[in-house]
């Protein structure tokens, strides 16, 4: 007989006795209690996120900023006079130069924003989602382990919460601002 | 109507106790026995086959049904749990050093205990890398498109570790003989 042979029926003699093999019992309900756990901290942790952003969503909303008036570049004087028939001559306008800096927009703050914590420890497959701005307490930051000084805790800060297709919460960053 | 894996995983992962109970019972005695055979130590076996499902709870997401079955997924994180314990006690692996029936005689005893004890610990005599084709192809009936996925290696290396560990088997179990 070729060596392959028997060291495959050898083979197919052990996976044979070992096929009743099974975990112990007690692997099973060790599994379930911890899935429970798991369930249950998700549950909660989601709960309160979706409402923590769907209600900082809300703020966010209400007190958005309102549309600004639109800048208006100053126009160089017409060096060319109105002529008005029987009025006095007109006193010479100084002309206004518009310099290049005056052109320029006013520089915006620079936004600085963390990395993304995740929000939900077994999160259901990621297929479409949105970036909400809002405003949360600082104490918000310290939930997901950034340090936040205790004077700060209620002050409101700006973050990114990543809502899945499914509403549910799944990922804050913090945003702030440089000038 | 019975669920694939996948399915059941997806439903698992969403909350589903009776879906990660289910996926659990048609599971478990697979990771249990790959862990048994490829440590010898029926409390690592155990072990291992809590923790893998545990990691499945929180890696679950990360499941691609492209890249291979549910089963090879677990198998995958079952081996790496496995090396890491196999690494943590290097020298463990338990030699050959009774003396054992010659290929024929083997054959003919190999429904006795001692016999098959004597293939397991042949076989646990390997080295880790064709130990675990050994154990996940011709043990535990893996195709080797599976064992690939598993191992996150491509299929030619699983047959070529086959027929490597299949033969250093043989002259292994022959060497005893030959004590």
């Amino acid at each position: 007989m070729k060596s392959g042979d028997w060291v495959g029926t050898a083979l197919r003699s052990l996976a044979e006795h070992d096929r009743e093999r099974e975990a112990p019992e007690e692997v099973e309900p060790r599994l379930v209690a911890a899935f429970r756990r798991r369930r249950a901290r998700w549950k909660t942790k989601t709960v309160v996120l979706a409402t923590l952003g769907v209600a900082a969503a809300i703020t966010l909303f209400l007190a958005r900023p309102q549309p600004k008036p639109k800048q208006v570049v100053p126009m160089p004087v017409r060096e060319q006079p109105i002529a008005v028939a029987a009025a006095p001559a007109p006193m010479p306008m100084p002309v206004q130069e518009v310099t290049p800096q005056a052109r320029q927009v006013k520089r915006q703050p620079r936004e600085v924003v963390t990395q993304f914590f995740p929000l939900l420890d077994v999160a259901p497959p990621f297929e479409r989602g949105e970036l909400l701005r809002v405003t949360v307490p600082a104490s918000t930051m310290r939930s997901v382990g950034l340090p936040v000084n205790e004077d700060h805790l209620t002050d409101r800060v700006y973050a990114d919460v990543l809502v899945g297709q499914e509403g549910l919460a799944r990922a804050i960053r913090f945003v702030s601002y440089e000038q | 109507m019975i669920l694939t894996d996948a399915a059941l995983l997806e439903q698992a992962l969403r909350g589903a106790e009776d879906a990660f109970t289910a996926l659990y019972r048609r599971r478990q005695g697979g990771v249990y026995r790959f862990a048994l055979q490829m440590t010898g130590s029926t409390a690592i076996a155990e072990d291992v086959t809590q923790e893998a499902f545990l990691a499945l709870l929180l890696h679950g997401t990360r499941y691609d049904e492209a890249r291979g079955t549910v089963a090879s997924f677990l198998y995958g994180i079952a081996r790496n749990l496995v090396m890491r314990r196999l690494d943590r006690r290097p020298g463990a692996d338990v030699e050959i050093t009774e003396e054992c029936a010659g290929p024929e005689d083997l054959l003919e005893d190999l429904t006795r205990r001692e016999s098959i004890e004597q293939v397991r610990q042949a076989v646990l005599s390997l080295p880790p890398v064709f130990r675990e084709v050994i154990v996940l192809c011709d043990l535990q009936d893996s195709s080797y498109e599976d064992a690939a996925a598993a191992l996150n290696c491509p299929v030619g290396t699983v047959r070529s570790r086959l027929s490597r560990g299949r033969a250093m088997l043989a002259r292994k179990l022959r060497g005893v003989a030959m004590v």
